[in-house]
């Protein structure tokens, strides 16, 4: 047999993408409904996957093949939202489609799911090769691996990989254990946990932004950086998930995992090469250099909020307290503002904030990397014309990178303006982005874990979270603290003021 | 020619329309143009074919592929260069206020002052970027001047589907490979579809194993197709070489519609490709599959050219045994 595929093509073809079968566990719910579905719909359409590709539903709801390759069908056509149905394409991936009803605290569903695999491999050549994607409740992570393991699914002819979403764990204790049990199964390398923010180009374009160009880098450091902003703001509340919310909080939901990542992204060192290991050493190293506050560093350096009730736009929105499924005396964070600082030589000394928050005025997610002022002001004419510049990467809805520099304006005299020199993802490229589940989906297929979440990073990020969250648990907020449309509480601004700064408006 | 163009004026108006286009960008939207440019694309056609056939397709690429576009106007019946002109294609991304522009440069060139038109281009050509040279008459590919003209440019595009006679063009193109030249060619474009199709059929390690049983490779074309049908064939031979197969190669006209089936056959294997419309059906053994495959445009096929902007080595080889099968007697 020839060792490698001589019809290979690399500069003209797409990564290469073995046969395989993913199993989802939660084939009902609504991430596959919306999201995992219409990617590997997308990434058929697209031709990215093999011939022999197939799709194993695994839920409680009693459904055969026929009936579930109706509903991912409706779910493609209504969820597909820049993707042309193709009734051609359709039928070949229906026909990959599967489905095996069962509880997944049911061990005679483990042997009804290797059956099908066995059956699914003989008649598709998939090679034995299994991606179990974890698409169920946190809960239920570790039994569902554990069956696994027992029923013999965590091993087979070809490789066996594992995808699990957020949360990992709720503090580091859990998050430890949630590991080790997962480790009785599979080998961590075989652990894929998806944070669908790295798998956004403008995430992965950090990467290549900073290594890419040899201009950034020598001013990516304490010397040139004032300090860096990190925003994700949403502008939709709870949306009927309050009662799941209420136990977890902005904090937890989105600092603890994506924006330490988008951080550990925009500040860890350059890897020695583009292999996933050594770009994930690197960004987990850059998380465990954050410093770990104290009780009384939290207090001035972390600042929670909860929305309240007011009139957006003409609507009476709801506070947080008020919405479905909360308790009216609720504790929980739907904004939290924290100040980070890296204890290295890079960074030491620059705080990076970091928000995150619900009913904010707009849907937003960006950083802002602010650059110390030019050391003399010789053009500042007492008009504000001193501004620094600011590199701002855009995350969503558009994303792109912006640099704002300061220019002449014309005619006589020095009077300076801010101008702003953009580039967007959408013009420059004309080409559609890829999802970020498409993108996440298709790695974890070829192996590639560069933008998955390793277990060290995530014990990093819950070892700088877990004594804030301790710290907010015990004390009691005058909630709420900022009202619905707002850019959040006031002490978040004071954060920020105390150190000179003030929050960019997004 | 040097008299009836001057590279100082058109720069002089290029500048002049980034001044105008600014203007009217912050009047009508309250923002500035952005110029975008990743290379510049050197367009030389015919006069005779109707601009606006390809006009549509460098707007279509230029979101994605922004780039100074020179247009040379072949003028057969000319003696000398008549006339240049300098505009502007924009666009406005979709949801945003500020439009994207891109320069174009429209050249028109009798056949007796082409020896001058690199002494023209090169001045307008944008410093430090990529020169793209698009052969769109394949009449260039014959000159003398095209030497001179080829070597402006980093990568020369033709499409050698559209020459008369598809084994003297692999001939051609393949001596143009042999002095250097960088080529992209849409006629092997047209098949990249194809090839990475039957690519990931062998991606399976079962079907790898049987790959050196094949002793079968049945290309069938159709209209325009001969030159890519040819390709495809000294492609699969090259590959197929590696895992040790001598195949029986057939290459034969057998269809009315301008496209091409594939089939190869070995010990337990048949691998079959055909076009339905805009899918692609491949049939391996008795498992059948669809996928897109949309009808290869000249936007389609240029976006994936403009994409690679190196020396293509898979091309290179492929054009060497193509030729080598047109001309098994190396005349």
């Amino acid at each position: 047999m020839p060792a490698e595929n001589p019809f290979q093509d690399p500069a003209r073809f797409e990564r290469r993408v073995p046969e395989c079968v993913v199993v989802i566990f939660g084939a009902t719910g609504d991430l596959t409904k919306r999201k995992l579905i219409p990617a590997l719909y997308r990434l058929a359409y697209d031709r990215r996957l093999s011939a022999g590709f197939a799709v194993l539903g695994i839920s409680r709801t009693p459904l055969s093949d026929e009936d579930f390759r109706g509903r991912m069908l409706d779910a493609v056509k209504e969820f597909s939202e820049d993707t042309k149905f193709d009734e051609d394409v359709w039928r070949s991936f229906a026909e990959g489609l599967f489905y095996v009803p069962g509880d997944l605290n049911d061990e005679a569903l483990y042997a009804r799911v290797a059956a099908k695999l066995g059956e699914i491999e003989t008649a598709r050549h998939t090679g034995g090769n299994v991606l179990f994607y974890l698409s169920i409740q946190p809960s239920q992570y570790a039994a569902a691996a554990t069956h696994l393991g027992k029923a013999g699914l965590g091993k087979g002819n070809g490789w066996r990989r594992l995808i699990v979403e957020k949360p990992f764990g709720h503090d580091l204790q859990s998050a430890r254990e949630l590991s080790d049990r997962l480790h009785e199964v599979f080998d961590e390398s075989q652990v894929y946990r998806i944070d669908h923010y790295l798998g956004k180009e403008t995430v992965q374009n950090i990467l290549a932004f900073r290594f890419g160009n040899g201009i950034f880098e020598p001013l990516w450091n304490r010397r040139y950086v004032n300090h860096v902003q990190i925003t994700a703001a949403e502008s939709i509340g709870v949306e009927g998930r309050g009662a799941y919310y209420q136990e977890v909080g902005a904090l937890a939901d989105m600092i603890q995992n994506h924006l330490l990542q988008v951080m550990a992204t925009i500040a860890m060192e350059p890897s020695a090469s583009f292999q996933a290991n050594s770009v994930r050493d690197e960004r987990s190293k850059l998380l465990r250099s954050i410093k770990r506050m104290s009780p009384d560093e939290i207090r001035q350096n972390a600042v929670p909020g909860q929305y309240g009730p007011a009139r957006v736009g003409g609507a009476d929105l709801p506070g947080f307290r008020q919405e479905s499924g909360v308790s009216p005396e609720a504790q929980t964070d739907t904004y939290a503002a924290v100040t980070f600082f890296v204890e290295n030589w890079r960074w030491a000394g620059v705080p990076f904030y970091v928000r995150t928050g619900k009913r904010l005025p707009k849907r937003v997610t960006e950083i802002a990397i602010q650059f110390n002022r030019a050391p003399l002001a010789m053009f500042d004419d007492g008009e504000g014309d001193d501004e620094p510049n600011l590199l701002i990467v855009r995350i969503q809805p558009e994303e792109g990178i912006s640099l704002k520099f300061l220019s002449k304006r014309p005619g006589n005299g020095y009077k300076l303006r801010p101008v702003s020199m953009d580039f967007n993802y959408g013009s420059s490229f004309g080409e559609r982005s890829p999802s970020a589940y498409e993108t996440l989906l298709l790695d974890a297929i070829i192996g590639d874990a560069t933008l998955y979440t390793r277990q060290d990073m995530v014990e990093a990020s819950w070892n700088v979270v877990q004594p804030i969250q301790e710290v907010w648990r015990n004390t009691k907020f005058d909630f709420p603290n900022y009202p619905a449309g707002t850019w959040g509480p006031e002490a978040a601004d004071e954060m920020l003021a105390r150190r000179g700064h003030v929050w960019r408006t997004p | 020619m040097a008299a009836a163009i001057s590279s100082d004026r058109i720069l002089k108006e290029l500048a002049d329309l980034w001044v105008s286009l600014g203007k009217k960008g912050q009047e009508e939207a309250g923002a500035g143009v952005l110029r975008a440019c990743t290379m510049t694309l050197i367009v030389l056609a015919e006069e005779s074919e109707d601009p606006a056939e390809w006009g549509e397709t460098i707007a279509a690429l230029m979101p994605e592929h922004p780039a100074r576009t020179i247009h040379v106007r072949l003028c057969q019946e000319r003696e000398r260069a008549l006339s240049e002109r300098v505009y502007a294609e924009c666009w406005m991304p979709f949801g945003q206020r500020r439009q994207i522009c891109c320069e174009q440069v429209e050249i028109s060139v009798g056949d007796a002052a082409l020896g001058d038109l690199p002494s023209v281009v090169l001045p307008l050509t944008v410093p430090d970027l990529p020169v793209i040279l698009w052969a769109r008459t394949v009449r260039l590919l014959g000159m003398p001047e095209f030497r001179a003209i080829a070597s402006m440019a980093r990568k020369v595009i033709v499409d050698s589907a559209a020459m008369p006679d598809p084994a003297d063009a692999i001939r051609r193109l393949d001596a143009a490979r042999g002095r250097g030249v960088v080529l992209g060619d849409l006629a092997w474009t047209r098949l990249t579809r194809w090839r990475e199709t039957i690519s990931q059929v062998f991606e399976n390690r079962e079907r790898l194993a049987r790959l050196a049983s094949v002793k079968g490779v049945a290309v069938n074309y159709g209209g325009t197709y001969e030159t890519s049908a040819r390709l495809m064939a000294a492609w699969l031979a090259d590959a197929l070489a590696q895992a040790g197969a001598a195949p029986q190669l057939e290459v034969a006209r057998s269809e009315d519609v301008p496209t091409l089936r594939v089939a190869l056959e070995g010990e337990g294997l048949r691998v079959d490709l055909a076009r339905s419309d805009e899918t692609l059906l491949v049939t391996v053994n008795e498992a059948a599959q669809h996928t897109s495959l949309p009808y290869p445009t000249d936007y389609l096929v240029m976006r994936e050219e403009l994409s690679v902007v190196r020396r293509d080595p898979v091309l290179e080889r492929t054009l060497s045994s193509a030729a080598r099968l047109a001309y098994p007697e190396g005349k």
